[in-house]
């Protein structure tokens, strides 16, 4: 949020519609992002909940309608795309850490190639990070040696790296033993109260309902609830969205 | 080997220089060995060298052939794809014999007037060739290998399609490709005796002279054979090495 109170967007989705083969993935999705915005997009699998996402950086292009992002059209131009990959990070399910790089080198890659930074500097900003998810003492490590809470942190820190003005999150915990979701969870919370516009694909309702500004629920293809988390949780509109919640609280 | 894995990084060194000290001393003991060896210590210790030569070019090459093909049969340009697949059928269907024998003799009615290539590059061509299609089959397995969550992470950093080949692909890849390519290197070094055949005076060929002034084959071919078997444990030792000193952060 600016200082005067007006929200400015950073992302914006119009008619995006996208099939795999004869799936229809996404369903002529329109959606506006704000700056400093924290929203949980929550919904069955197979409702297009990640296909959206990985949309907002061409890791998947869309077939119809058209993506802005900071105002930049994401299209087939490589010059936008680059552009927009320096701004957007992304942290997957699966962590999808360099395994033949060192913590620390994992990092700092992207800052040495992208923004042509010093090795020097970009470690140092690197272990900067490295501490604000607490694994400054796992630098010199190799990601197989990190648990996967670790790993994920060290994720977390990695698309830091290229200070980004977006972070997208591919169901971070999805992939975690219980008792390391929570690490994870703490990490992203201090991240979003840092006021970095985040969209967060996830199950973790509790998070959801804790962190999130907004909500939107998916469900086969089309945004079918794009609302508050109080009233989302408390009253949702629709049918798909009380049978969805029921199933996972029943996990609680 | 376990002293390998401890320490590549000496291994690597001591194979090297094992290397150079046996291809330049070892005239030395053979002299002093009786008759048919003895005389004819520096013919065996020129032949070795040209041996090495051989392999050490042709391997140079082989690799970075084996790279660009093994990338030409992964491209989705077709034509190049084409291109690439003929080569590899071409040359794993055909004795490679014959290939030297072709470039040898079929070679300088190509090329154009004022070129003149050696015996020993015309074998080294043939050579280079030849191992080059089989490293394409490896390093193209390799490449396969690498997990395309590893390929999405780069790119959703920013890294451009060339960074993330040479920073991510390539080194994954070669940690799957080494043990297939040192494979190969080792057939090298003995393949490399088909030079003799275009009167490349090579380690096989120096033997098969001395015995024949000698009409004694058997000792003569006993320090051939244990000529190759040290050229070719060097070689080993030196790929081990180089593949323990790729393998970090590996799963074990």
């Amino acid at each position: 949020m600016s200082s005067d109170g007006t929200l400015r967007t950073i992302i914006e989705t119009r008619k995006v519609d996208k099939r795999f083969g004869t799936f229809h993935a996404l369903k002529d999705v329109s959606a506006t992002f704000y700056e400093g915005q924290v929203t949980a997009i929550v919904g069955p699998s197979g409702s297009g909940k990640s296909t959206f996402l990985r949309t907002l950086n061409r890791l998947e292009t869309h077939d119809s309608g058209e993506i802005v992002i900071d105002g930049i059209v994401l299209n087939d131009n490589l010059k936008n795309l680059d552009a927009i990959r320096r701004e957007v990070g992304m942290v997957f399910q699966s962590f999808n850490l360099f395994s033949h790089l060192s913590i620390l080198r994992n990092v700092a890659l992207a800052p040495m190639r992208v923004r042509k930074m010093s090795r020097e500097a970009a470690e140092s900003k690197a272990l900067n990070l490295l501490e604000r998810v607490g694994l400054k003492n796992q630098a010199a490590k190799y990601p197989v040696q990190l648990s996967g809470g670790q790993q994920q942190r060290v994720a977390i820190a990695r698309a830091l790296a290229m200070d980004p003005k977006v972070l997208l999150f591919d169901e971070p915990t999805s992939a975690l033993d219980p008792e390391m979701v929570n690490e994870v969870l703490a990490v992203m919370r201090e991240l979003a109260y840092s006021g970095i516009t985040m969209l967060v694909v996830t199950h973790e309702m509790g998070f959801a309902r804790e962190v999130a500004d907004r909500i939107i629920f998916f469900d086969e293809g089309v945004i079918l609830e794009d609302t508050t988390p109080e009233s989302f949780f408390s009253n949702p509109d629709h049918d798909r969205a009380k049978a969805f919640l029921s199933q996972v609280r029943h996990g609680f | 080997m376990n002293w390998t894995r401890q320490y590549p990084g000496w291994a690597m060194f001591a194979a090297m220089i094992g290397l150079l000290l046996f291809l330049w001393g070892m005239a030395v003991p053979l002299a002093a060995a009786p008759a048919p060896i003895g005389p004819a210590a520096e013919q065996f210790a020129d032949g070795a060298r040209i041996t090495v030569g051989l392999t050490l070019i042709a391997g140079t090459a082989g690799v970075l052939i084996g790279v660009l093909a093994g990338l030409g049969k992964l491209s989705s340009f077709w034509p190049l794809r084409w291109l690439c697949d003929s080569y590899v059928w071409l040359i794993r269907g055909t004795p490679l014999l014959l290939q030297i024998l072709f470039v040898w003799l079929a070679f300088p009615s190509i090329m154009p007037e004022g070129i003149e290539l050696s015996d020993f590059a015309c074998a080294a061509i043939a050579l280079s060739l030849n191992i080059g299609a089989y490293n394409t089959e490896c390093v193209r397995a390799g490449i396969l290998a690498v997990p395309h969550g590893q390929v999405e992470a780069a790119r959703a950093l920013g890294l451009t399609p060339l960074q993330t080949f040479m920073d991510v692909v390539l080194p994954q890849s070669m940690r799957v490709a080494l043990p297939a390519l040192a494979n190969n290197l080792a057939s090298l070094v003995k393949d490399s005796s088909l030079a003799y055949a275009i009167s490349v005076v090579e380690l096989t060929m120096v033997g098969y002279r001395v015995q024949a002034e000698s009409y004694q084959p058997i000792p003569v071919f006993i320090t051939i054979a244990a000529i190759y078997l040290i050229l070719t444990t060097a070689f080993t030792t030196l790929t081990a090495a180089l593949e323990a000193q790729l393998d970090v952060g590996q799963k074990r």
